[in-house]
């Protein structure tokens, strides 16, 4: 069994589980950021391919995976605020300075910024829209806000929709260069090497 | 290039409707100018570490 490192700050007596091998992903963050990404993709498909052409009932489709965003960004949210470190995601003055790199690097640090606010943007936005639906659980009400503010809150829909394209396209991209290759195999294993983590990474660093 | 989708109320009026799906090969455009500049940086940082 690996050891976790969360914060990136690891004992070097007790990180190394027999063959090297230390988490760095839990099962519980892998889990929620492949149904995170199947949801996203899922939500893109219904949502962008309609505006191709691609004719199909989307809606029903649309508006219950976005259910489950919502739920899997609650639950992100409170894990990250109750057992992970909210300072893991954010930039120190040396890793800035390129002196050091603490759990995850600049890079990703801002691809998760970047993918935080798209995803905030569209499940609050998304999550208001449900106002305008039909569900099992509710009537539609789509007086409940002025049409200017429906309007705003479909033009922030959109451009998360759009800016997802974006940064799909990036994130993928960047996950399957060879070089970046341990950091896959991390988020779908949960481990790296002790080697790597050496190689690419300041193992005592808080951040 | 609109930036956004403009209707009309019942009453004429002009309504916001959201973001101009022209735009969809803006975004993709964005990240492959990304994806391509990122792999011309790397080939001249390798052919310079050569």
């Amino acid at each position: 069994m690996a050891t976790v490192v969360d914060s990136g700050a690891i004992p070097t007596s007790q990180a190394e589980a027999p063959g090297g091998r230390i988490e760095r992903h839990a099962g519980v963050d892998r889990l929620f950021h492949w149904l995170t990404a199947a949801s996203v993709l899922t939500l893109m498909a219904t949502g962008l391919l309609p505006v191709l052409g691609v004719q199909f009932n989307w809606v029903v489709v649309h508006w219950s995976v976005g259910c489950l965003l919502i739920v899997l960004v609650l639950f992100h949210i409170v894990r990250s605020l109750i057992w992970q470190r909210l300072r893991t995601m954010w930039f120190s003055g040396a890793e800035l300075a390129r002196k050091q790199v603490g759990k995850y690097t600049v890079a990703q640090k801002l691809m998760h910024i970047a993918m935080t606010l798209m995803i905030l943007g569209a499940t609050i936005t998304g999550g208001t829209m449900l106002a305008k639906m039909d569900t099992p659980l509710w009537k539609r009400d789509p007086y409940v806000l002025s049409q200017e503010t429906w309007g705003a809150i479909y033009v922030i829909h959109g451009l998360a929709a759009l800016s997802a394209v974006t940064l799909v396209m990036i994130h993928v991209y960047f996950s399957i260069l060879p070089e970046n290759r341990m950091y896959l195999r991390a988020m779908i294993k949960g481990w790296i090497t002790r080697q790597e983590l050496v190689q690419h990474h300041d193992a005592h660093t808080k951040q | 290039m609109e930036l956004f989708r403009v209707g009309h109320d019942v009453y004429g009026q002009r309504v916001l409707e959201g973001i101009a799906w022209d735009l969809l090969p803006v975004f993709a455009g964005i990240g492959a100018v990304v994806i391509l500049g990122h792999l011309i940086y790397k080939l001249i940082r390798g052919n310079r570490g050569a």
